[in-house]
């Protein structure tokens, strides 16, 4: 567990979004306990969440959200933030076992996700690393989003994805051979450190590649949103 | 046709037959009535002068001596037919009017054109000639009819022969001289001798000759194909379903089919001048034609009006087949024998069997009215009068250039057969129509059983998958979690709680929750997969303990066989190899290891803790590798414990 360093003195803000008091309550303490993070709201609904969106004047730098919230989804929330504040990195707290939210999540622009039964220290460690670059990733999400991609690429010549196709690689245009490589490894149960050794890579590097893996998830959903939008003459 | 269409048109269709048929009857009448005028303006010559020979018994001939006859001679009747031949002198002497007119033609022929007259054209009729026939006019040929020399072949006796005469030939007194040969029983002969002008043997003999016997005969003979032709084609496309079930041809079409061809046939015959049979077989073919024919109408009759079941219908069969056989008997006997007798009995029978038959008919007929039975009644009835009066003038009378009316009176039969057969046909398809109809609903009933049943089916079974997941859930739970809440619960009220036994329990529960719910999601026979998910779910219990883990695992072919519940008991036992070494080992290094051998998986965990006693292997694990048909293997000793496992 790294320490904050000495240039970056300012803190990242983190927005708390959690219905259940005790989560919440815990999520707070995790924030408050660690020197780089500093707690810039919590709230407890969509509607709130709205409100709170609409007089903001502070920005922040991590989302903190609940996928089951009393009046919505936590999808709306990362949707709405990510609107208004688009540096703004989103995380999504999930229950063991629900990888499939955790992949909505993400589609729908999520960088990340965090244990709700994880220790204080591990969630404030697992925002740091998100924020310096490294997305947090299980075997069995790796699996999922492989099958994802899999099934993009098997409907990809079927719409107009602007996403340029990696130069070389044949089997999936959306990933890159590296980002492929890594995420199959994972999925088999290496950890970060084999896998660097195996690729010659920088741990950090197999780790920006989640990271950036998420992202390109991301943007090809909604792109994949907004053609089929236009396609159903939704839009113009 | 739609529904309102067709009962529009079934009346009229109706009304449409049985208007022509009035009609025709009224115009037949009309026009015997107005035949019996006399022409006025025509020479006729009756007197001949007759010399000849006929053939007797045992091939040699009588010579007939020079005699005077009156025309029409009617070789057959005077000759009990016996073939001969003869040369008839007839002389006439041309009007004084035409005389002048003739003679002026053949002196000056431009002049008489020039002055305005047409070339007047003379001409000759003869309503019966034959069988073959030469006809010298002063002594000049004027036409050959046939063949004298080639007895027994053509025929040019069945029409009336209309002969232009050129004026270059006529005198003011002419003799006209006519070599016949007649053949056997062949309605040889010479009828009387029309002569005159033209236009006016035209108008008044050859154009009604010409358009009855040959126009008529070509048309009625046609008529009666296409008729025939229907009731085969008919006959040869529609299969009904018998009595007994087996798709059969309807034997009603056949025998108007035959009937009709047969009469085609025999309508035809006054037109073939050279038939392929020589006479006298061609004479029996004729008969047995006219057999068939009326043998067919019999049979059709019978099944038209539904009869075919009846009591007497096996006599009405048996004696249409006896008619047709005795046609050629009879006929044979008739000509070969030179006893016409036989023929014109057998010709009797024929009739006498129609009548019977149409009598029966059209009691049938009162007792169980129909459109078709009143139809084919009054076509009968018709039929048999004409062949009475065509039997009378045709076998008894002295008349030679009368002929058959039959021909012209059969087209009301012709046209009510083909009225049944079209009614017949109409009911078959709408029946078809029907069948067909009824098949499609009860294909879509079976279809929407089918789709139901299939429904249930898969309601069942998914409910059934339901249940067995929640079972096994159940049963996961109690054997994972379970039992490790219950130990915790069981140490705390024996007061045997030590904090970190506590811990250790409830963190294995945890750890079991976590891996029984990957559990769930494993895709079947992924051993990999298994492999994964276990090491990110203990390895921070492997850290916590400060064990390092070693991770070997290679990339695994999918075992298919191992389905969910198979990894999920392969899942348990790796666990609890892990839990003995991080409970007991007091290890430094954990291996996690796995190859393919062949075509089996082997997994290994070795670690270097202080191992324990190899022979009494945790009975746990046992039970699990056996249950999942896996060899397990245990060994350990001071430095290290291995175990392994291959499945």
């Amino acid at each position: 567990m790294q320490k904050e360093m000495p240039q970056e003195s300012v803190a990242w803000n983190v927005l708390v979004v959690e219905d259940d008091a005790r989560a919440r309550a815990f999520f707070e303490t995790s924030v408050h306990d660690s020197p780089g993070l500093q707690l810039l709201a919590c709230l407890s609904s969509v509607a709130e969440v709205k409100a709170w969106l609409g007089g903001a004047d502070v920005v922040p730098d991590v989302l903190l959200v609940d996928l089951g919230l009393p009046d919505g989804s936590g999808l709306e929330v990362i949707r709405a933030v990510s609107a208004r504040f688009p540096s703004c990195e989103p995380l999504v707290v999930s229950v063991f076992g629900d990888e499939e939210s955790v992949l909505t999540s993400i589609e729908a622009g999520a960088v990340g996700y965090i244990h709700k039964d994880a220790a204080p220290e591990d969630i404030a460690q697992t925002i740091l690393e998100m924020k310096r670059g490294a997305s947090p990733i299980s075997p069995m999400i790796a699996r999922r989003v492989l099958a994802k991609y899999r099934s993009l690429q098997a409907a990809q010549p079927l719409s107009a994805s602007p996403v340029p196709a990696a130069p070389g690689e044949g089997a999936s245009s959306l990933l890159s051979v590296r980002e492929m490589e890594v995420l199959t490894l994972i999925a088999r149960g290496f950890s970060y450190a084999e896998i660097a050794r195996l690729s010659g890579l920088s741990i950090h590097t197999v780790q920006t590649h989640i990271k950036n893996l998420y992202g390109k998830l991301a943007v090809h959903s909604k792109n994949e949103a907004v053609f089929e939008a236009t396609r159903l003459g939704l839009l113009k | 046709m739609g529904g309102r269409a067709a009962t529009f048109w079934r009346p009229t269709w109706h009304r449409l037959w049985r208007g022509l048929l009035l009609g025709w009857l009224c115009w037949a009448g009309g026009w015997v009535t107005l035949a019996q005028a006399e022409e006025a303006t025509l020479l006729v010559l009756r007197n001949a002068v007759l010399q000849g020979a006929v053939e007797v018994d045992g091939g040699g001939v009588q010579p007939l001596v020079r005699q005077d006859v009156q025309l029409p001679y009617h070789w057959d009747r005077r000759h009990r037919n016996r073939a001969g031949e003869a040369v008839f002198e007839l002389h006439f002497t041309l009007p004084p009017g035409e005389v002048q007119d003739v003679q002026a033609a053949q002196s000056d022929p431009d002049a008489h054109t020039r002055a305005g007259h047409s070339a007047s054209a003379y001409s000759l009729f003869f309503p019966l000639i034959g069988n073959a026939a030469e006809v010298w006019l002063n002594d000049k040929l004027l036409t050959e009819l046939g063949d004298l020399k080639a007895r027994n072949q053509d025929d040019f006796s069945k029409v009336g022969r209309h002969l232009r005469v050129p004026p270059s030939l006529l005198q003011a007194d002419n003799q006209l001289r006519i070599k016949i040969r007649a053949d056997g029983g062949r309605r040889g002969g010479l009828s009387e001798v029309y002569f005159g002008r033209m236009e006016l043997v035209v108008a008044q003999k050859a154009a009604s000759a010409s358009t009855w016997r040959l126009g008529g005969s070509l048309f009625l003979g046609a008529f009666s194909l296409v008729v025939g032709l229907i009731a085969m084609t008919c006959w040869f496309t529609q299969l009904v379903p018998g009595p007994d079930g087996v798709l059969r041809r309807d034997s009603l079409y056949l025998s108007a089919g035959l009937a009709e061809l047969c009469w085609a046939l025999r309508v035809f015959d006054a037109l073939i001048e050279r038939p392929p049979l020589s006479w006298p077989w061609w004479g029996v073919v004729m008969t047995l034609a006219y057999a068939g024919w009326i043998g067919g109408v019999m049979l059709f009759s019978l099944r038209a009006a539904g009869l075919a079941t009846h009591a007497s219908a096996p006599y009405v069969r048996g004696g249409a087949w006896t008619l047709i056989a005795l046609a050629g008997v009879m006929s044979a006997l008739s000509f070969y024998r030179f006893e016409p007798l036989w023929l014109t009995a057998w010709l009797a029978l024929a009739g006498v069997c129609g009548l019977l038959g149409v009598v029966t008919f059209s009691v049938a007929t009162w007792r169980n009215p129909s459109t078709a039975r009143w139809v084919l009644t009054a076509a009968g009835l018709l039929n048999v009068a004409v062949g009475v009066r065509d039997w009378v003038v045709i076998r008894l009378s002295e008349n030679l250039g009368a002929f058959t009316w039959s021909r012209y009176v059969t087209i009301a039969f012709g046209l009510a057969l083909l009225f049944v057969v079209m009614q017949r046909f109409k009911q078959a398809s709408g029946q078809a129509r029907e069948l067909l109809q009824s098949m499609r609903t009860q294909v879509a009933e079976r279809e929407q059983e089918l789709a139901s049943t299939y429904a249930r089916l898969e309601a069942v079974a998914r409910e059934q998958a339901r249940t067995a997941e929640r079972e096994r859930i159940l049963r996961d739970m109690h054997d994972g979690v379970g039992s490790h809440l219950s130990a915790a619960i069981r140490q705390l009220q024996a007061g045997r709680a030590d904090e970190r036994e506590l811990l250790r329990t409830l963190r294995d529960s945890m750890d079991q929750l976590k891996l029984s719910i990957d559990a769930m999601q494993f895709p079947a026979g992924d051993v990999d997969a298994m492999l994964a998910a276990l090491r990110y779910r203990l390895e921070p219990r492997l850290t916590g303990a400060g064990i390092t883990l070693v991770w070997a695992v290679e990339e695994l072919r999918p075992r298919p066989f191992l389905d969910a519940a198979g990894l999920r008991k392969l899942q348990f036992l790796l666990f609890e190899a892990i839990s003995n070494v991080l409970q007991h080992a007091q290890a430094q290094t954990l291996q996690i290891a796995a190859r393919m051998v062949g075509e089996e998986v082997e997994i290994r965990v070795s670690d270097d803790g202080c191992g324990f006693d190899a022979s009494r292997v945790p009975r746990a694990l046992q039970a699990r590798a056996m249950s999942l048909d896996g060899r397990l293997q245990v060994r350990s000793g001071p430095g290290g414990t291995e175990v392994s496992i291959v499945i």
